[in-house]
Parts: C-alpha cells; sequence; structure tokens
C-alpha cells in the first residue's frame, strides 16, 4: 500500500460514497485495523456518521471486520485494503463485459448488484425487470422469470455468489466446511472467503411470478404507490437471508483470458485465438484461478469443442496447435502425446509476455523506437555492457549512451557494478545494464495509480469549474420535463430553451467532450492497471 | 655422397660459408628452421662459430628471429622488404619490424615507444619518414577518434578500426544503417503478406513467410541502396537489430551441407511479426508521457488541475 494507492483510493470513495466514507475509509487505509473507539477518536468524526459509513464499506464488501485481536471479548476491529476499493475502478469494465455476455439483462444485473454491493434474488430480479420495461414500447413488459434466467446464467458461470455468512451469526453447518476446506486460514484474521462455502454457486428456489412493472407518472398519487409498496414487502420468495455479491476474481479471470485471446489474436491470427478461446473456455472450471497453466487438453477434445461455425479440419488443427506451441510467446504449451497431444495453456507465461510488452510499449512510447529497441534488447541479453548495447543495437555510441542514461535514470534500466579489484577503481570495473522485469512493472503499477489520481482529479476540477453553468442547465431541463409534461406550447419551450446562451452551450459541450475523454482514458489506464496487476499477482503465487 | 661431405666439412671452417649454407636452409624450410636443424646439418660447427654467422645474418637483416612455442625459429626475411628497407638505420628497421608485427589491427605509436625503448620524438621522426615512402600508413580508429594506429602501407585495416561496413570517416552512419534496417523489415514484411494471402495450410503459410538472411542479403543487394560491399554477416547485424525492435522473429534450422546461405549446416530464418499489443492505456494519457510526471502533485506548482499538457490533450 503506497501513497498512490491511498490517494487513488481516497477519490474513488469520494465519487462514490461522499466526504465522509472517505475519511473513515483513508483512515482505515493508512491506520490499520482498528476498533470503533479508535477510529471516533482519531477521526473525529461523530458516533453515528461512522457508523453509517462503515455500514456503507461493510455492505461494498471494502471494509471487513472479526473480533478483537487480543483474545475474546475485546472489541470488534474494522480493517480494509486497497484492492477491494480499487475495484470501484473497473465497475465499468465488469458492467460493460456483463452486458457482452448476457445482453441487457447481464448488464443491469451486474449494474445493480454493484451500487447496492449485495440484494437477494428476488429484489434484484424485480429491479432489473421493472428498469427493463420502463426502457420498453408501451404496453410492453419483462417478464420475472426471463430475468431469473439470466441471473440464473450469470450464477451458474460463477460470475456471482452468495455472501458468505457472517462470521458468528452464520450457522453452524456452513461454519465446519469452512474450517475444514482452509484449515490453514486462521477464523479470526483472515475472514473466510466465499469460495469455500459449498453452496456458494447454488440458485435457491425463488417464486416469482409477474412482470416488470412500469414507473407509475406522478399524478398517479403518493398513497397509492405507498400502499403497493409496503404490499410488496409482506411479500415472501423463499430466499430470504440469501444474499448475492458479483464474485470479481471470477471477472478478474474472464479479463485475463480475454488479453490473452487478443493477444493470440494479434500475433498471429483470428483461427489461433479461437482455438485459445476454445481452450479457455473449457478449462475455466476445471482450472485453479492461479494456476500457472490450464488443465492439459487432448486435441480431440478440443477439436470436438470447437464452435460449429469455425469449420476446422482436424489435421489444420493439429497444424494450428503445432504453430502455437513453437511460437517464442509460448501461449500454448504440450504437456504430452497421448490423445493425440495434450496442451496447456501457460497463463502465467502469457500474463508476462504480456507485461513485458505492456512495459516495452511504455519505453517505445515514452523516449522513441531505439530507446526501446536498447530496452528489449537488455531484457532479451541480460547483462550488458554499454559497449556491447552501441554494438548490438547498431546505435551510435553518443546516442546511446544519451538513451542507458535517461533510461536509468527513470529507473527502467539497472545498472550492476562488478569490481574487478575491492577498491571499486572505474577502471578494474565492469558496467552492466540490466533490465528487471518485476520492480519495473511494479514501478510502472505505481505511477499507472498515480495516473488515474491525477485524470479524477482533473476531471474533479473541470466539473467544479463549470459548477454554475452546470447546475443551470440541470434546471432548465428540469423545467422543460415539467413543461412537457404538463403539456406545454411549443414556443413556450423553445423560450426556456434559450435560456441557455449559444456559448453556454458550446462551453457545456466541451466540457461534456473533455469529461468523456478523462472517463475513456481511466479505463484505458485501469487495463494496463490489471494486466500489470495480474502479473505481479502471478509471480507471487509462482513464488510461495 | 661422401665426397660432398667432405668438402662441406673441409669448409665449415669459413665463417662465409656456415651463412650460405644457413640461408640454404632457410630456402629449404620456408616456415622457419630451430637451432636444432642447424646443428644437424652441420654437427661440426663450434656453437660459437654457428652463433656468430647467426648473429651476423641477423644483423644484415637477411633473418628473422621468432618465437614460438618450443624455442627460437630462424626465418629467411622477405627479400621485398629488407630491399625496401635499404637505406634505413637499425632504428627504422626497428619500428617497422614492430609495425609489421601488429598485422592489420594497427598500432599506436605509443605502444611503438614501449616496445622499441626509443624517444617519441624519435619514432615520430621515423614514422614521417617511413610514412612519406610508402612504406605505412596511419589509419584513424573508430574507437577513439583521436588515436592513430600505424600499418604497414598494403594492408586491409581490420573491421575492428574502421568499424567496418557502417563506418566512413570514422562516423557511424545510423542513416545508412536505418534505411538498411526498414527496407529488411520491409522485404519480410511482404513476405509474410504474400504467405498470409496465399490461402493454405496454416503450417505451409508460416513456413513461407521465413526468409533465410542469404535471401534478404541478395534482396538488399539487388537494391543497390549500398554503396559499400555488405557481407551476409553485416546483413544478419541488421536483421538483429530488427529482432530488438520486436518486429522479427529468428529461427535457426539444420540445412543440408552445401545449401545456399548455410554456415555450419545451420541456416538463419527470420519473419516478421506482428506486436501483441496495442499501445497500452498509460501511455495515451498525457501522465504516461510526461516529463515532470514526478514532481506533479495536487495542490503544488505541478498539478492535474493546472497542467498545460492535460489542457491541450483536452482540447485535441
Amino acid at each position: 500500500m503506497t501513497a498512490q494507492e491511498v490517494r487513488l483510493c481516497g477519490l474513488l470513495l469520494r465519487e462514490h460514497f461522499g466526504d465522509v466514507v472517505e475519511r473513515v475509509g483513508t483512515h482505515l487505509l493508512k491506520g490499520g485495523a482498528q476498533n470503533l473507539r479508535t477510529i471516533i477518536h482519531e477521526t473525529g468524526i461523530s458516533l453515528d456518521l461512522i457508523k453509517k459509513s462503515l455500514c456503507v464499506l461493510v455492505q461494498h464488501r471494502i471494509c471487513t471486520f472479526s473480533a478483537g485481536r487480543k483474545g475474546p471479548g475485546s472489541p470488534t476491529e474494522y480493517r480494509t485494503s486497497c484492492d477491494h476499493i480499487l475495484r470501484i475502478l473497473r465497475y465499468p469494465r465488469y458492467i460493460y463485459s456483463a452486458k457482452t455476455l448476457y445482453g441487457d439483462t447481464g448488464e443491469l444485473i451486474i449494474e445493480e448488484l454493484l451500487q447496492r454491493g449485495e440484494m437477494t434474488m428476488s429484489s434484484i430480479v424485480k429491479t432489473v425487470a421493472d428498469r427493463l420495461t420502463q426502457n420498453m414500447e408501451e404496453g410492453r413488459s419483462m417478464d420475472y422469470s426471463e430475468v431469473s434466467s439470466a441471473f440464473s446464467k450469470l450464477v451458474e458461470t460463477h460470475f456471482l455468489q452468495r455472501c458468505p455468512p457472517v462470521a458468528g451469526a452464520g450457522t453452524k453447518e456452513s461454519a465446519t466446511p469452512a474450517n475444514t476446506d482452509k484449515p490453514a486460514a486462521p477464523a479470526n484474521t483472515a475472514p473466510p472467503t466465499a469460495e469455500s462455502f459449498p453452496d456458494c454457486y447454488k440458485v435457491p428456489h425463488v417464486t416469482l411470478i409477474g412482470r416488470g412493472k412500469r414507473q407509475l407518472s406522478p399524478e398517479d398519487g403518493e398513497d397509492q404507490r405507498n400502499a403497493k409498496k409496503a404490499k410488496m414487502d409482506i411479500e415472501t420468495h423463499g430466499d430470504e437471508g440469501i444474499h448475492w455479491q458479483v464474485n470479481f476474481e471470477r471477472f478478474h479471470l474472464h479479463f485475463r483470458d480475454q488479453a490473452i485471446i487478443s493477444a493470440v489474436a494479434n500475433k498471429l491470427d483470428q483461427t489461433s485465438s479461437e482455438i485459445v478461446r476454445t481452450m479457455l473456455r473449457m478449462s475455466e472450471v476445471t482450472t485453479p484461478p492461479t494456476a500457472t497453466y490450464t488443465k492439459p487438453l487432448s486435441a480431440n477434445e478440443i477439436f470436438r469443442s470447437l464452435p460449429t461455425s469455425y469449420s476446422i479440419p482436424r489435421p489444420i488443427l493439429d497444424q494450428y496447435l503445432t504453430l502455437l506451441v513453437d511460437d517464442p510467446m509460448e501461449f500454448v504449451g504440450k504437456a504430452g502425446e497421448s490423445g493425440g497431444g495434450m496442451y496447456v495453456v501457460n497463463l502465467h507465461r502469457a500474463l508476462a509476455n504480456l507485461a513485458r510488452a505492456t512495459l516495452e510499449s511504455v519505453v517505445q512510447e515514452r523516449f522513441g523506437s531505439r530507446s526501446a529497441r536498447i530496452f528489449r534488447l537488455l531484457l532479451r541479453k541480460r547483462h550488458l555492457e554499454q559497449k556491447q548495447v552501441e554494438d548490438f543495437a547498431m546505435i551510435p555510441a553518443k546516442e546511446a549512451k544519451d538513451m542507458l542514461y535517461t533510461l536509468l535514470s527513470q529507473n527502467l534500466v539497472q545498472l550492476q557494478e562488478i569490481p574487478k579489484t575491492p577498491d571499486y577503481a572505474p577502471s578494474r570495473t565492469f558496467y552492466l545494464y540490466t533490465v528487471n522485469q518485476l520492480p519495473t512493472a511494479r514501478m510502472l503499477l505505481q505511477n499507472c495509480y498515480k495516473t488515474v489520481a491525477n485524470l479524477i482529479d482533473r476531471r474533479l476540477f473541470e466539473t467544479k469549474d463549470s459548477k454554475r453553468l452546470l447546475e443551470k442547465s440541470q434546471r432548465i431541463e428540469a423545467i422543460l420535463a415539467s413543461l412537457q409534461a404538463s403539456g406545454a406550447e411549443p414556443e413556450q419551450l423553445t423560450e426556456v430553451e434559450e435560456m441557455i446562451t449559444a456559448p453556454e452551450k458550446q462551453q457545456l459541450e466541451t466540457l461534456r467532450l473533455h469529461i468523456n475523454k478523462l472517463d475513456s482514458a481511466e479505463n484505458q489506464v485501469d487495463e494496463t492497471i490489471f494486466i500489470l496487476e495480474s502479473y505481479v499477482n502471478s509471480t507471487a503465487t509462482a513464488a510461495s | 655422397m661422401a665426397e660432398v661431405k667432405v668438402k662441406k666439412e673441409a669448409n665449415l671452417s669459413d665463417p662465409a660459408e656456415v651463412e650460405n649454407r644457413i640461408r640454404e636452409l632457410c630456402q629449404q624450410f620456408p616456415h622457419g628452421i630451430t637451432d636444432q636443424v642447424i646443428q644437424n646439418d652441420m654437427p661440426h660447427l663450434e656453437p660459437q662459430q654457428r652463433a656468430m654467422a647467426i648473429n651476423k645474418l641477423l644483423s644484415l637483416g637477411q633473418l628473422d628471429l621468432l618465437r614460438n612455442s618450443t624455442g627460437l625459429l630462424y626465418r629467411m626475411k622477405d627479400t621485398q622488404s629488407t630491399s625496401k628497407m635499404k637505406g634505413s638505420d637499425n632504428q627504422e628497421k626497428l619500428v617497422y619490424q614492430i609495425i609489421e608485427d601488429a598485422g592489420n589491427k594497427g598500432i599506436w605509436s605509443r605502444d611503438i615507444r614501449f616496445k622499441s625503448n626509443l624517444p617519441l620524438t624519435e619514432i615520430n621522426k621515423i614514422l614521417k619518414n617511413l610514412e612519406s615512402k610508402k612504406l605505412i600508413k596511419a589509419v584513424k580508429s573508430v574507437a577513439a577518434s583521436k588515436k592513430k594506429v600505424y600499418m604497414l602501407y598494403n594492408l586491409q585495416p581490420d573491421r575492428s578500426v574502421t568499424g567496418g561496413a557502417w563506418y566512413s570517416d570514422q562516423d557511424f552512419e545510423s542513416e545508412f544503417v536505418e534505411v538498411l534496417n526498414q527496407q529488411c523489415f520491409k522485404f519480410l514484411q511482404s513476405k509474410a503478406e504474400v504467405a498470409r494471402d496465399s490461402k493454405q495450410s496454416p503450417m505451409v503459410q508460416r513456413n513461407s513467410s521465413f526468409a533465410t538472411s542469404h535471401e534478404v542479403w541478395k534482396y538488399i543487394c539487388e537494391l543497390g541502396i549500398s554503396k559499400v560491399d555488405l557481407s551476409m554477416d553485416d546483413i544478419e547485424t541488421i536483421l538483429n537489430t530488427l529482432i530488438y525492435d520486436g518486429k522479427v522473429e529468428m529461427t535457426v534450422i539444420a540445412a543440408k551441407e552445401g545449401t545456399v546461405g548455410s554456415v555450419d549446416g545451420q541456416m538463419k530464418l527470420y519473419r516478421g511479426v506482428n506486436p501483441i499489443l496495442q499501445p497500452t492505456g498509460l501511455v495515451r494519457t498525457p501522465c504516461g508521457l510526461c516529463p515532470v510526471f514526478d514532481d506533479c502533485h495536487e495542490g503544488g506548482e505541478i498539478s492535474p488541475s493546472n497542467c498545460i499538457y492535460m489542457t491541450e490533450w483536452l482540447d485535441f
């Protein structure tokens, strides 16, 4: 956890949950696990507000709590971690990929869940059906059963999971399997993961019949709606107490697979990427999330699982597989000869290659293609003297020196001294340049955090700058809407519209463009963050 | 036979005869003779006399004294060089010899001074003298632009001195290298494209996208962009820079002996490849390229709010 991360987390919390939550959240980040009294004492916020913000954080699984470290009876401690908060940055991507996989329904389900942290299935289905109905034409509505089937699909593919029962409050039955599954994790310090419960992907039987309701227009009367609401709340659907959450890890695995597939498509061709996609899909459920490579798949199996639209004859498939194995990127490896050849996808190797390509791309864009040549050269040959770098890269000594020193000063390249004599006399010392991929990736990751924080800062600044204008346009839109609803004359409408002058309109337009640009840039940087994070995490699991 | 031997032995006392005999022996064995050979040939000769004769020949510059693993070796000196050295004094001969020994790598004047133990002024005079006689020449080394090295006039300087094809007048021709780099890549890329469009099986496609270094070399030669003759090795260095650019892949395959372009039964194959990533998200933002990134803090002199790069980027 670095200063950059804390700054970014603070900004994210403030954007989504407001100032108070931000203060509590950053305090928890900086101070580590603390009990309620300490938080009150050190932040100086009232007890009520702190309780509320902790509730918000717990609801969104950003904060966890556990019994105090000082043994039974000591006050409950709250803790949070950057990883959980940084996921907020990726929300758009989760929602977008749910849309591409499961259409609008999937998108709305994920969106609702992300906004609310956790919900019961029945309430999700109802909300989503209502929202979908609202966007449909008059007279049509969304059936609950359709939404529930989309929900079940998301659960089947593990994109959603049940929230683990709260420690202590959970029943005896669910607590025991958790302990047997993960005996190494002491129940006190690490909260049990959702995966460790046996029925975390079991969809309960829910009785939901009906269709999405259109939101009634305001003149229908408030009391009628309130009455309806009260009635609905009393209904039971048979899934009370079972809350669902988004399985972020599953989404990350999906993103990782997508990154690998697109890399293969770029490097080789579309067909090879389809084969890799098939391999990854087949092993989706069987391979544990942190595995170095997927479970071996025989060529026969792959052949049978290929989508029928891709009519690849068997011998051609074998050729493609051989090519994939031969490729120096080594995305696919061969594990054996049985069953027409057993193949695996080298997940960690692929991540390392992607991370390396990311580093190279950063150097290339920032320092030019010649510096990138030197960088790649050092990556390949590990240790080189300055003279060797000049010769191999075919760059004049003067320029090569300049580039090397620039890279060195930016910490992208490291220098290793090897003295021939113990006095480190420069004339009798080898100076070897080298690139360490992992530390460099870590450093770039920090730069990415800072970049995103900068972008958010800038966005806030831009909106603050034209706050008055934004408020005005919002007010006018509201007036317009109400006028339209009451059936006003067109002249009246244009009159109201003209309250925003042309230069103001222009300003609003540029502001919109700026915000969009900053938003999309945030998402792009997040893709870099994702690749680097996965790479750093993969090396951590490989080492342990 | 006996008669001849007797005759020889009779003449042995004459130093001139001994010298002639040694000269003959040297001509018989152009690679040089050892002391032992002379002793075997003239067993009755006193070591003293032998030494005297050899010394005389050495001082006349007709013999060369060499040292190899087994001991000292005498060899006839080139008549050519001796004739060239006519009218030179001993010092000049010595310097000439040192330069000759250095071969086509050349030798620096300071190293000549160490080897000859002559004062620098003297050496400079001799070097000027020899240069004017067109016996030696001075070549500027690429390693250090101020350093002149001397070698025999008729020698072609070593690559380490001239820097090979990539240098003209001690300057590295980076433009030339870049042009070659681009041309090689174009060639490999077009080859890969042709292979992709051929609609053959993937294996054949891949294999036909490869080009041997010999093919690339021929292509470059036929283009005629190079004024100097490039060797296969030169082209391979260029292709290597393409590998470091991440644009090209190389594999080595076993080749039949005698195939064109194979070296030691191996052939190097190159092919153009696509990058696996588009420019990553980080560098598409101004911060990814910002020169003052580390000095940027909210509320500071440089901050995201007043960043000019950001403003330019947003208005773009």
